[in-house]
């Protein structure tokens, strides 16, 4: 497995060759998450999270994700006060891991209601 | 009344909390007496009840007052709710003892245990909730991949509150307050294991049943480690008595200790429980085998260090057996779901060894340079007043810590400053001022009727 430390004032996204992984604040708690939509591999770090905090919804599509669902996948961590120790996949090919801070949106709580965007095409669900 | 009564976590207000936390100090086994060793009776645990007053036990303590007073009187509880559901009798028979037995296991004080001890395991572990979280999808790999990360960690160097004991001038005081503190489960070891020998959970059970007759000794009592623990405190010209040191424990020995009979009592923690005893397990070999080395170096042929060796050599089995047959045999048998909790075992044991040994390191620092700290006590400007004291000989003796960094001036006569069950006595004259730093254990006894006071300092930093 491939090990992450980070200190989450400092970072919050894990890149291992092309998986990136971001972390996720959600009812007090972090966790590492892969920033990647189920649907079409959409970049969830931006994504708008629901004013009630219990899904997001994906930049590209719309697709909707409950928080939950993604907690049940997150990568494995341990965190010991604002340092986070995670085990990644090992990738198919020898790659080291960096570490960055980025803006992440769907840490982001939102105040405006989510867009009806199911009316006009169908959205996927992951609940 | 519009303002609501402040309340526990669990609901009870804090008066009801505080008035059986008196009720309970009120038992006269917890009454201090003027002696500074406690000998030949296992049920007298002073609780300094005059000073229990004073602390709010509803809310849990944050992780950096591990070493604060109110997280020493809560674990010196816990310890005697704890040790009193299992069977300590005097060495040298019941006769002399017999109302303190019958006190000491009497309904109603078992009673008022009871109905505190989930407000005081709240407040003296509940800060782990917060300092430790294990989230995410964890797999067997995953756990192996972290518990033998951690363990090569702890193995790469000697522990280090060995190093801190080599570094003292007078090492030989650091590794009797050491092997004090591993005395209080040394001299009863193994007697949290016991809560979870019974039921029936598979092979699992067998393989902790294992370990448990490896420290009885498979039966024999010298071959018990309790009694080859005594052997070496013997050899160190140490009391062997159970908790003949009760008043130089430190917090994080008798929190360590409660933290495993928090979780045996609750099966629910049961996976928490062996996560941790798998780290404990794995770790004590080394430690054992560094210890033995400098006791070794430091006393030569002295010491006994059958004990020492003993753990060097059977808990290098028993971390290899905790490890793969409990820990991952669990989590191979139970699945996913409880990997989380063996590894937040692991983590919590980790953080309070931490916590304990950098406030063993800090404890034993100031018992080596008291002189020091009194020099500078003498430059310090004193600040806030706290408390005045007249001491007479023969008041009954007690052991704290300061929040904070403090400084006791002597007005008049001689006092004895004890830090260790063993080290000499500081002694203390009128017109002496000694710099207490918050967290240190130490009580004071009157050489001659005496007064001193106790006041704030800034910072004890530079001590």
């Amino acid at each position: 497995m491939k090990i992450a430390t980070l200190d989450v004032r400092d970072h919050n996204t894990v890149f291992v060759r092309d998986d990136r992984y971001f972390v996720l604040e959600h009812e007090g708690r972090l966790f590492l998450v892969q920033d990647k939509c189920p649907h079409r591999g959409g970049p969830l770090s931006l994504a708008r999270r629901s004013p009630d905090e219990t899904r997001l919804t994906c930049p590209w599509h719309g697709s909707r994700i409950a928080c939950a669902w993604l907690r049940r996948r997150s990568v494995p961590i341990v965190r010991r006060g604002t340092e986070i120790t995670a085990y990644l996949p090992e990738p198919a090919v020898a790659s080291s891991v960096f570490l960055a801070k980025r803006r992440i949106v769907a840490n982001e709580v939102s105040a405006a209601p989510e867009e009806s965007i199911e009316s006009e095409r169908r959205v996927a669900v992951y609940a | 009344m519009g303002v609501a009564a402040r309340r526990d976590l669990r609901g009870r207000p804090q008066e009801e909390l505080r008035d059986l936390v008196d009720e309970y100090c009120s038992s006269r086994l917890f009454q201090n007496t003027p002696d500074v060793h406690v000998l030949g009776n296992p049920y007298l645990r002073p609780l300094s009840p005059e000073t229990v007053g004073e602390l709010d036990f509803s809310q849990p303590i944050r992780e950096e007052a591990f070493s604060s007073y109110g997280s020493l009187v809560a674990n010196r509880m816990l310890l005697n709710f704890y040790e009193s559901e299992s069977i300590l009798l005097p060495r040298d028979g019941l006769p002399s003892a017999k109302d303190d037995f019958e006190a000491f296991y009497d309904d109603r004080l078992r009673d008022v245990a009871t109905a505190i001890r989930p407000s005081l395991e709240r407040y003296a572990f509940g800060f782990l909730d917060e300092a430790v979280d294990v989230a995410g999808a964890w797999t067997v790999e995953a756990l192996h991949a972290h518990f033998m990360r951690v363990v090569e960690e702890a193995d790469a160097t000697e522990a280090p509150g060995l190093q801190a004991i080599r570094r003292l001038e007078r090492p030989e005081d650091g590794v009797d307050t050491l092997l004090i503190q591993l005395a209080l489960d040394g001299l009863t070891e193994a007697s949290a294991m016991a809560r979870n020998l019974g039921g029936a959970y598979g092979p699992e059970q067998s393989e902790l049943f294992k370990f448990f007759i490896d420290e009885f000794g498979a039966g024999v009592y010298e071959a018990k480690h309790s009694t080859i623990f005594e052997k070496l405190i013997a050899s160190r010209g140490l009391k062997t008595d159970v908790h003949a040191y009760w008043h130089f424990y430190l917090t994080g020995s008798v929190a360590i200790i409660n933290y495993f009979n928090y979780l045996t009592d609750d099966h629910r923690k049961f996976f928490r429980y062996a996560g941790a005893l798998t780290f404990a397990e794995w770790t004590f070999a080394k430690f054992f085998t560094d210890l033995a080395k400098l006791l070794g170096e430091l006393f030569g042929s002295d010491v006994d260090t059958h004990y020492c060796d003993e753990h060097g050599h059977i808990d290098v089995h028993h971390g290899q057996m905790t490890f793969e047959n409990l820990l991952l045999g669990l989590a191979r048998k139970h699945g996913d779901e409880v990997i989380p909790e063996l590894v937040r075992g692991v983590e919590e044991i980790r953080l309070l060894a931490r916590l304990t040994d950098e406030e063993f390191i800090r404890q034993i620092g100031w018992a080596d340079g008291l002189d020091e700290h009194r020099d500078r006590g003498r430059r310090l400007e004193a600040g806030e007043e706290i408390e005045s004291v007249a001491l007479e000989p023969g008041h009954p003796f007690g052991t704290r810590t300061f929040d904070r960094p403090s400084l006791v001036s002597v007005g008049s006569g001689e006092l004895d400053l004890h830090t260790g069950g063993e080290n000499p006595p500081f002694r203390l004259a009128a017109g002496d001022a000694m710099l207490v730093p918050a967290g240190c254990l130490h009580g004071l006894r009157a050489r001659e009727p005496s007064t001193y006071s106790r006041s704030l300092v800034e910072s004890d930093a530079g001590a």
